[in-house]
């Protein structure tokens, strides 16, 4: 492979509910179809985050109990997290990962617990009730259609200088009321889907890639890895 | 018996033999008929019994019929619950129909759903529990391990006084202090190394001082020889080890628990799980090593072993699949044949596959790969999600055949290479696929599993 891709798979041991394993495999699958070797590597509790090491970064969710450790571990990889998220590295951040990168959310117990505030959300909780099924959102740019599985308790109201991952077509969405799902601020797309999110969208796969490598090969030209078609598989 | 019970087991047991002689069916509706009539019925019908309740994720039914057959070996009346009759008004059927025993205190074996732990110990206190494991299952409907455990502790907490047998590999069932006697089972037949399990495993947290499990040694999943660097807490000691674990095949595995040699008709680290619980509450019962091994090797309609097919001379394997850990060790378990096979893949999501497919991603089809398998076919109602999952997997195109009608999937079966087929199904493609076979004559019944 011509290019290689450093990617931290964020708290991989604890956040990884739903098959969201499936995004790194989607990555790998796509990213080798444009040359690009990935390395993965686990960012959890015991392990430290530095900016500078790292391409690109996955964030699945996780369940409850393991989510409220990662609350409190994540604080410290916050000033590095921001200022790689500041910087333009892409991310993708699902579900539980969403909720942590902004303000806070609310646990199982209705306790707030805090994000790290590098996008500008935040998540109350639904009373005994979860959004749960088959969702399809447009993005409004692209005019991409997105194909998921919803399933969470979370409410999450999106910030000013945040713009939806697309516009629900059918399903809840963010929060079942202002018609957005998911958010994209610089090169960090988030969203609630489950499916996984990038094995039913490799569009989105394709973008995180290559603003990845653009990023990191300023200098090169990646227009054949822009060309890639991306069959439908959902 | 009250005369409110006594009436309301009358209803039930003439429903049932209505319902037997007429339909062909009643499973779970004498309960609910019972139930209607004196919601406390279970405490009357349970009275005379000495009940063992096992429940977990997994292996449930396996482990009941095997428990049932080693304490056979000492007790010659056991009652025990049909498959999939593992609620309520089902275990509430099962005692309906039992004879009246006669003299003494029988033995009652029930498979018991992690929710319906509670509706048993209302009325009846267990003599043993049996916790198998507990891992995600179908989230959808279930939720976390953590509420799953706990749903099982709200029963157990009514019966302070069973003995809990639980799996000692699992770390989630050493997280409680609890007044119960507790016995442990599990695998001690590797030297003690530092490792963790695979990133994507659930349930790695120290449930101590919350941080990351290691493991001395790893059977699969979270389970093991766990230990807390951080805070010293680890696995208890066990009461009943496995000491060796000899030659496995999809169809056989040999193995040495606290020294006895033992072989079971049936493939899968999973099942030697459930032959563990098995030998354990044998031992706790006071039946001995050798009458055991007999159980085991007695009855090999016990094991539930999987049904081969003759389709036209392809010899295919129809194996269930619900959950990530219980995919994974089917994989692990088909990947011990050593004769060369073909692959079919068949996806639902109806309400009984669970309605979100996100779970296949967490199966560790990449294992595969490691083998050649000549043909791989995918199909079903979800055969998209199926198909791309097996694409990244690394199935080349050339040898994967895409196929949504499970009738035409048939017809690619006869056309494979090999002789040997294992077919892969959720709940509900499992039973669609058995219909078509039945249809074309390869099996008798549709519908049994």
């Amino acid at each position: 492979m011509t290019y290689e891709l450093n990617v931290a798979h964020l708290y991989g041991n604890l956040m990884n509910t739903y098959g969201d394993v499936g995004n790194i495999l989607a990555l790998n699958y796509y990213a080798k179809q444009m040359d690009v070797h990935l390395n993965v590597k686990v960012v959890s509790l015991e392990e430290d985050f530095q900016a500078a090491d790292y391409d690109l970064a996955f964030f699945g969710g996780g369940q409850d109990f393991e989510q409220t450790i990662v609350s409190q571990d994540i604080q410290t990889k916050k000033a590095e997290l921001t200022k790689f998220i500041e910087s333009g590295g892409p991310v993708l951040a699902i579900c539980g990962g969403f909720q942590l990168l902004g303000h806070y959310y609310i646990g199982a117990n209705g306790e707030k617990l805090p994000g790290i505030g590098a996008l500008d959300h935040y998540t109350l909780a639904q009373d005994h009730n979860r959004f749960i099924g088959d969702i399809v959102i447009k993005n409004q740019e692209t005019g991409e259609t997105y194909h998921g599985f919803e399933n969470h308790q979370g409410l999450t109201y999106l910030g000013a200088d945040e713009r939806p991952l697309g516009n629900v077509v059918s399903g809840k969405g963010n929060n079942g009321e202002d018609g957005t799902e998911g958010a994209i601020y610089k090169n960090v797309y988030c969203s609630y889907f489950h499916g996984p999110i990038l094995t039913r969208n490799g569009d989105i796969a394709k973008h995180l890639l290559i603003a990845a490598l653009k990023r990191k090969f300023p200098e090169a030209d990646f227009s054949q890895q822009e060309a890639l078609p991306i069959p439908a598989t959902f | 018996m009250s005369l409110r019970s006594g009436f309301a087991t009358f209803a039930g047991k003439s429903s049932y033999w209505f319902l037997h002689t007429f339909l062909h069916g009643g499973s779970s509706l004498p309960g609910k008929i019972t139930l209607k009539l004196d919601p406390n019925i279970l405490r009357t019908l349970g009275a005379k019994y000495d009940v063992i309740v096992i429940t977990g994720t997994n292996g449930k039914t396996l482990t009941t019929a095997l428990t049932v057959s080693v304490l056979n070996q000492k007790y010659p009346t056991i009652l025990t619950n049909p498959t999939g009759s593992n609620m309520e008004q089902g275990i509430v059927t099962t005692f309906l129909n039992a004879k009246s025993p006669k003299t003494g205190r029988p033995l009652a074996v029930l498979e018991v759903d992690e929710a319906n732990v509670i509706k048993v110990t209302q009325y009846i206190e267990p003599k043993a529990f049996v916790f198998t494991n507990i891992f995600r299952d179908q989230m959808d409907r279930y939720g976390e391990i953590y509420t799953t455990y706990q749903k099982i502790l709200d029963g157990v907490a009514l019966a302070p006084n069973a003995t809990i047998i639980a799996n000692g590999d699992s770390p989630i069932f050493h997280s409680k202090e609890l007044p119960n006697p507790i016995e442990y089972y599990g695998f001690d037949d590797q030297p003690d190394q530092d490792m963790k399990a695979k990133p994507n495993t659930d349930g790695v947290l120290c449930p101590v001082c919350e941080h990351i499990l290691h493991y001395h040694s790893l059977t699969y999943s979270n389970q093991g020889k766990y230990f807390c660097p951080n805070c010293g807490f680890e696995r208890p000691e066990l009461t009943y080890r496995l000491t060796k674990l000899g030659d496995q095949t999809p169809t056989s595995s040999e193995f040495e628990v606290d020294g006895h040699a033992f072989k079971i008709g049936v493939g899968g680290t999973y099942n030697i799980y459930n032959a563990l619980a098995a030998y354990a509450v044998g031992r706790f019962m006071g039946v001995a090593p050798t009458q055991i091994a007999r159980a085991f090797n007695g009855n090999q309609q016990v094991f539930g072993r999987q049904e081969v097919i003759d389709v036209d001379g392809k010899q295919v394997t129809i194996i269930l699949v619900k959950n990530p850990v219980g995919l994974d060790q089917v994989l692990h378990m088909i990947g011990t044949d050593k004769e060369k096979f073909s692959l079919v893949g068949l996806l639902n999501a109806n309400y009984a596959d669970g309605i979100d497919t996100s779970w296949i991603w967490d199966g560790d089809f990449e294992q595969l790969t490691k083998r050649d398998i000549p043909a791989v076919i995918t199909g079903g109602e979800r055969y998209k999600d199926i198909t791309f999952r097996l694409k990244v997997a690394g199935i080349p195109d050339d040898k994967h055949i895409v196929e949504p009608d499970l009738e035409k999937v048939v017809a690619e079966i006869k056309q494979v290479p090999t002789e040997r087929v294992y077919v892969l199904a959720t709940y509900t493609a499992m039973l669609q696929m058995r219909k078509i076979l039945a249809t074309k004559g390869y099996i008798k019944e549709g519908l049994g599993v």
